[in-house]
């Protein structure tokens, strides 16, 4: 096949973003066991790990960068670079969230809690964790159909979002110190975004496959579905 | 027999599944070209096929081509874009047992219609080739010189600075006017040709891989040149450059041959962002990224 050796390139860029996906897919799941645990010895192991997300996003990016201004690509192979930038972006914010997450598990480690809070925040972090890991796939196997399930899920991740928020502001009980109860709602704030990001890759995805923004594949895919039904 | 063969054994013209929806493309070309205030105009072309004696080199294609803009021709060599390109200003026949079928209009005027005359539609539609062919005379008698024999009755001083100052040659040549045309670069040949086509005053200009023979600075002078040029005329061009494609043109139209000796087709016919960026057939995508051709 001509083009041999650009061909490589996109798949060992795709590998590489995988390969760091799967990494912060981890460090989510940490962030749930240290979260359920209460473990703060768990939750510090996590801490600095921002910065190697960082550094294999910027090399993701460069390698891009090169990519474009070498080979000129266009068509499915210029969706396939400018969607793989855009990814990389969701998963390092995703990891440098996670982070932040972690660090507060640890600082409010000895902290009274709000067990209702803590619930929801619980159910969240599954729900974001999952999110996130479904996204991944979805991208990862280019499948698009899946794609629309992550706006589902999304969707449930902002019902618990308003349930969390509101606890935070009117809460139930008097348990839960204050330090606790602000980096909570730092944290459902997190989470939320996390999930976002987990959207947004499928997001993505969509575009890479179709050459259509979500919104628009979205809607004419509702479309397509609502004629099948009238069949 | 037919039945027999497999459906990647039929030909296009045997499946139509496998055809180019001609009426789905169509319809996302832009609308019927319509003269604008200044003298270009824009070409409709129906149903045309290209013939050299019997072997049928062009089949079907219908495209607008819109007033004042660059529109390229792309594909695998071949197929076929060519000759559509010469059947635009009725060049291709004059290759002895060549001949053109379907309906070129130039504006309202069907080109191919009873009673046209080609060398009229010539002066209309003139057309820069891949390799520059200056005459052997000077700089300034290579531009007057289409002019003159055309009757041109105004003051040829000024128009021969007006050309080529539209072809972006002025300041590098005005002071060796009287200078032969064959002692010029490549690239100021080939600016010097397209002086000459402008001379003329038509209101197309069709360019058959202008800068294919050229180094980069050249090419990208007449790249620049015909950013200038679809300002007062409509271009055609075709090219093997991709890049370049991508670069100058406004409309693309990609011209794709499935098996050996079928006739070429137009393929595909969109805006140039969108071949670029999501063409709607795979053999158009395959064709640009460079996966074939």
């Amino acid at each position: 096949m001509p083009r041999e050796t650009f061909q490589h390139e996109l798949d060992r860029l795709v590998g590489e973003i995988i390969s760091l996906g799967r990494e912060v897919e981890a460090c989510l799941g940490m962030m749930v066991e240290a979260m359920e645990g209460h473990d703060a010895g768990v939750a510090s192991r996590e801490l600095g790990i921002d910065q190697r997300f960082k550094e294999r996003g910027a090399e993701i990016d460069e390698e891009c960068m090169i990519l474009q201004a070498r080979q000129a690509p266009v068509a499915r192979d210029l969706r396939l670079i400018y969607t793989i930038q855009a990814v990389t972006n969701h998963l390092v914010r995703s990891g440098t969230l996670c982070e932040h997450i972690c660090r507060a598990i640890a600082e409010t480690a000895d902290c009274e809690r709000d067990p209702e809070l803590e619930t929801a925040l619980l159910e969240m972090a599954r729900g974001a964790r999952d999110l996130f890991g479904q996204g991944l796939n979805v991208f990862e196997d280019r499948d698009i159909d899946r794609a629309r399930d992550l706006e589902a899920l999304d969707d449930k991740i902002d019902l618990l979002y308003s349930e969390a928020m509101n606890l935070v502001v009117n809460p139930t009980n008097s348990d839960g110190s204050p330090e606790w109860r602000m980096r909570a709602a730092l944290t459902v704030h997190y989470l939320e975004r996390i999930a976002d990001h987990g959207v947004d890759v499928g997001g993505r995805t969509v575009f890479l496959v179709t050459g259509e923004r979500m919104e628009s594949a979205m809607r004419q895919y509702r479309e397509r579905h609502l004629d099948d039904d009238e069949d | 027999m037919d039945s027999e063969k497999t459906r990647k054994e039929r030909t296009l013209s045997e499946d139509p599944e496998r055809r180019p929806e001609v009426k789905r493309l169509q319809s996302r070309q832009p609308s019927p070209p319509v003269a604008t205030g200044s003298e270009a105009q824009g070409i409709t072309i129906e149903g045309l096929s290209a013939f050299y004696g019997s072997f049928k080199a062009v089949t079907d294609a219908s495209m607008n081509i819109q007033a004042n803009k660059v529109t390229a021709l792309i594909g695998p060599s071949g197929c076929g874009k060519s000759t559509f390109l010469r059947c635009l200003n009725r060049m291709h026949e004059v290759i002895p047992g060549a001949r053109a079928e379907g309906c070129v209009r130039l504006g309202d005027q069907d080109i191919y219609a009873k009673g046209s005359d080609p060398v009229k539609i010539r002066q209309r539609v003139g057309m820069v080739f891949q390799k520059p062919n200056p005459f052997s005379k000077s700089i300034y008698e290579n531009v007057a010189w289409g002019a003159r024999i055309n009757g041109y009755r105004g003051n040829m001083d000024e128009l021969v600075e007006r050309s080529l100052r539209q072809a972006a040659i002025w300041d590098e040549v005005k002071d060796r006017l009287k200078e032969s045309g064959m002692g010029l670069s490549g690239g100021q040949q080939q600016r010097l040709c397209i002086a000459r086509t402008l001379a003329v005053e038509p209101e197309v200009i069709l360019m058959d891989e202008p800068a294919s023979a050229l180094d980069p600075v050249s090419t990208q002078k007449i790249e620049d040149t015909m950013e200038e040029l679809k300002k007062r005329y409509t271009v055609v061009i075709v090219t093997h450059n991709m890049q370049q494609a991508a670069r100058i043109s406004d409309y693309t139209g990609f011209f794709y041959i499935e098996h050996m000796g079928d006739p070429g087709r137009l393929w595909e016919f969109d805006a140039t962002d969108k071949i670029f960026s999501n063409p709607e057939r795979k053999e158009t995508e395959d064709y640009v990224t460079g996966r074939f051709g």
